[in-house]
């Protein structure tokens, strides 16, 4: 009896070989590339490269870039999201209303949605500054959107719905810090309070 | 005519209690509904439901006039992969207690009627599968993701 789970562990484990020499591609070589070619000892080797980005802001193209001098928190999501994207939102803009008027005027966030059909720059408009007026949403094409997230490691992944009714997108859910020469210095996982944020925005101004 | 009778049911729901006991033992404490910006199209309601009975029951269906569609939901965090997903009941275990929280069970709200304000009372049918029902009024609040700190802890804080 154990023999004959061993052989079928082992058979198993050899068909799983086959198809990963096979089939597997793994995802983003360039990003793991990258990652691991920073300057070692300053962040995770998992994080992601990050990097400049330039899409449709509220006022027409906005750049990554324009923030520099600034710690920025980026965010993926998109309107439609009930729940995960407010409550990741409302703790970016209560850790901005809880900073003083000084650490405020060097800060700034950017929701980028990963729903770009149905979130317009006039939809972002009224939905990112209601969260704290720091914050502007970004948008942009299908293929500007997914070139961004790649760069930042978000998964993201529209799903079916039925007739009439609105499509989710599932989508990961991290707070991206750049710090002010517009590098990316950390991912705060969901559900981070506003004061594990204003700990990252204060340990990165000193 | 019809408005008018809407309108007066919605006021009479509007002025139940935020609590609402009924003799099957279900009861429903704090619920309240997100708010969400201006144009957002959804959102969710969230509470905890309590089972004093001794048989385990099920929340089957939510229903509002507030939304064109309302539907159960739950989330799963699959590898950092947030999920929406509806899902067909919500248990409330003999003697015990369902929460629907943020990031977990809720009932969703889909295109909403008329954009919600702050302190709104949006009226919610929960129906069991006992076939009992509950009216709620859930109050839209502004979620806070923690209690934000005395402002007396920063010195430089002004407003």
């Amino acid at each position: 009896m154990k023999q004959r789970i061993l052989i079928a562990s082992a058979l198993i484990l050899g068909v799983l070989l086959v198809w990963l020499a096979f089939f597997w591609q793994p995802p983003a070589t360039d990003t793991a590339n990258r990652a691991s070619n920073d300057t070692p000892g300053s962040h995770a080797p998992s994080l992601p490269p990050g990097g400049d980005f330039s899409l449709q802001g509220p006022q027409g193209p906005l750049s990554l870039a324009d923030y520099r001098g600034r710690i920025v928190l980026v965010y993926f999501g998109y309107t439609f999201c009930p729940d995960v994207c407010p409550t990741a939102l409302s703790a970016m803009g209560q850790a901005f209303s809880m900073l003083t008027p000084e650490e405020q005027a060097g800060v700034a966030g950017v929701f980028v949605s990963v729903d770009p059909e149905r979130d317009t720059t006039d939809v972002l408009k009224a939905y990112a500054p209601f969260f704290h007026p720091q914050i502007v949403g970004v948008t942009g094409s299908v293929d500007d959107i997914a070139r961004v997230a790649r760069q930042y490691g978000v998964r993201y992944m529209k799903q079916k719905a039925d007739d009439g009714k609105p499509y989710s997108v599932d989508h990961t859910s991290f707070t991206y810090v750049i710090d002010a020469s517009g590098k990316l210095i950390a991912q705060l996982p969901h559900g981070s309070p506003p004061q594990a944020i204003i700990d990252m925005i204060r340990t990165l101004r000193k | 005519m019809r408005r008018v009778l809407i309108g007066l049911s919605l006021l009479l729901c509007a002025t139940l209690p935020p609590t609402t006991y009924a003799d099957d033992g279900i009861a429903v404490q704090d619920p309240y509904v997100r708010l969400v910006p201006p144009g957002a199209p959804t959102t969710g309601a969230f509470m905890v439901i309590s089972n004093s009975s001794a048989a385990d029951r099920k929340l089957i269906r939510a229903a509002s006039p507030a939304a064109k569609t309302v539907e159960l939901h739950t989330h799963l965090n699959e590898n950092g992969v947030m999920k929406m997903r509806p899902v067909p009941d919500i248990e409330i275990k003999a003697g015990g207690r369902t929460e629907l929280k943020p990031g977990s069970y809720h009932v969703m709200l889909i295109d909403m009627t008329k954009p919600l304000q702050e302190g709104d009372e949006v009226p919610i049918d929960l129906t069991f599968d006992d076939g009992s029902t509950q009216h709620i009024a859930a109050p839209v609040r502004r979620i806070q993701s923690a209690p934000a700190m005395p402002a007396a802890a920063h010195g430089g804080m002004k407003h």
